[in-house]
């Protein structure tokens, strides 16, 4: 068990999301970076399916009273263990009864994961124990936590080594990679001009929902468009100009024309953006970005 | 993945990326025919179809292509696939008032009184076309010409659970609460979407639905 003593600003539980339910117009959501929570679940003994903390821009204060092994990946925040000793990243941290594990704000980037060994126990609804904070269900009453929850551990862990992950290598400032979108055909020059030459910076009203940016206008013929479905990383130009990317938790469908979407290989990279960040963008082709690998987390023995 | 080929695409012209995964496929008149035979025929390289206003969108797993099985029943779209789910759903409504506090708007602008507003809205036979928006949000085509509406100006901060509403071409029910840009014209008790249930939505693509005035 784990007692919530203080929350941080939006600590969700997320897993690898619900996908195939688009139909139903429910998004996969899940963790904003499925890969960093998987590698934190297996440094905490868990299969990497298992539900862990997506925790954002500050983090909570933690107590284990019977203590626990627990491992973060992700954004490094500044944190510390009630003994006063940093917390380590990317490594299997074992906790003593008792212990507390304190999370301030994040140093670089958005958010980290903190996966436990046995995995956060909370029901599974359509598939998944991530929470949807839109529709309110999933993860914990389907909202974030707060100061007084306690949070049960299952307890389908395997066996318990100390692992040491390496996470994969990010080019921070590079542009984000699109493939351009459906509607591309509905833009100026001068709107493409706009959308590829500009910097955009995120806005503060971006959330799981969506990354709203403001920059250049994307100009486009206005169009009566019918609704059409869309996924994260889909880049609607709404009638201001001003871009929105689409997150985790967005909505299935949408009538904004799309002049471009993220690449999957990039959509880790979303998930550490923060308001204020710039970003530009740069076009590849479909097929190169089919070919773009997963990054790959390296876990070995901590020697 | 031995019997699909990899590394060959099967991509008609007319189709388009929505980033490397997902396809947007026009389907038409056939859309809910072709939704309804990919659901059943389970497409190994296919995680996800979201079928919207007369397109699909096929979100493929990461690092797959289009197999020429899965475009070749795109492109001719199986005759004898249902375009009905066979269900009629009837939806008792209350019309007007606190709970419909858009129906005098969209009774002027369609230039009829508020009864025969609702009149002509309980009379159509509707059909899902998909669900979007919210989980459980159905679009439902068979609005009558003359009960079509453009959405509004700004839309409310909050709409209540169960609000019927009337958008553009469409009418449709709010399951949860929240913000809206859709005239309400009324509201039903019946949960649209619970992720309790063993069918979370209460509509899917292809239902029958009609409005019965409490």
């Amino acid at each position: 068990m784990i007692e919530v003593l203080r929350a941080g600003l939006c600590d969700l539980v997320m897993d690898q999301g619900r996908p195939g339910r688009g139909g139903l117009g429910v998004p996969r959501g899940g963790a904003a970076d499925p890969a960093a929570l998987a590698a934190a679940n297996r440094l905490a003994g868990n299969d990497a399916t298992a539900a862990g903390l997506e925790i954002t821009l500050q983090g909570p204060t933690l107590r284990f009273p019977r203590g626990g092994v627990v491992a973060l990946t992700g954004a490094r925040f500044a944190a510390v263990r009630s003994s006063g000793v940093t917390v380590a990243w990317n490594e299997t941290l074992v906790l003593a009864a008792g212990e507390t594990l304190r999370l301030d704000h994040a140093q670089t980037g958005c958010r980290c994961w903190l996966a436990v060994r046995g995995g956060l126990a909370v029901p599974q609804l359509l598939g998944s124990g991530s929470t949807f904070l839109p529709a309110g269900f999933g993860g914990l009453e389907g909202r974030a936590l707060q100061a007084g929850d306690r949070l049960a551990l299952g307890t389908g862990a395997g066996d318990m080594h100390l692992l040491r992950a390496h996470p994969p290598s990010s080019e921070a400032d590079a542009p984000l990679r699109v493939v351009a979108g459906p509607q591309v055909d509905l833009f100026d020059d001068a709107g493409l001009a706009a959308f590829f030459g500009g910097r955009y910076q995120v806005g503060a009203a971006s959330d799981r929902r969506g990354l709203r940016l403001s920059g250049p206008a994307v100009t486009h013929a206005k169009a009566d468009l019918p609704s059409q479905g869309v996924l994260p990383g889909a880049v609607q130009i709404p009638p201001d100009g001003q871009p929105i990317i689409l997150g985790w938790d967005g909505p299935v469908t949408g009538g904004y024309p799309v002049v471009a979407g993220v690449v999957t290989a990039d959509w880790p990279r979303l998930a550490q953006l923060r308001p204020g960040d710039r970003v530009r963008f740069a076009t590849i082709a479909r097929e190169a970005a089919r070919e773009l690998a997963a990054a790959q987390w390296e876990i070995g023995d901590i020697a | 993945m031995g019997k699909y080929t990899r590394g060959q695409s099967h991509v008609h012209p007319a189709w388009r990326w929505v980033s490397d995964r997902g396809l947007r496929v026009p389907t038409g008149e056939a859309t809910l025919a072709c939704y309804g035979t990919l659901v059943s025929q389970d497409f190994p390289e296919v995680e996800d179809i979201i079928p919207a206003d007369d397109s699909l969108l096929l979100v493929l797993r990461r690092g797959e292509c289009v197999s020429a099985e899965l475009a070749a029943m795109l492109t001719s779209p199986p005759a004898d696939a249902p375009v009905s789910s066979g269900r009629l759903l009837e939806i008792a409504v209350e019309y007007g008032g606190r709970a419909g506090p858009d129906l005098p708007v969209v009774a002027d602008l369609a230039g009829i009184d508020p009864a025969a507003y609702i009149k002509r809205h309980s009379d159509a036979d509707y059909k899902v076309a998909f669900l979007g928006f919210q989980p459980g949000f159905p679009y439902l085509r068979g609005l009558p010409d003359v009960l079509r509406t453009p959405r509004r100006a700004s839309p409310r901060v909050r709409v209540a659970a169960g609000s019927v509403a009337v958008g553009g071409v469409y009418t449709g029910i709010y399951p949860a609460a929240g913000p809206g840009g859709w005239h309400i014209i009324g509201r039903t008790a019946a949960v649209l979407f619970d992720p309790q249930r063993d069918a979370p939505a209460l509509m899917k693509p292809g239902d029958r639905v009609r409005f019965v005035p409490q």
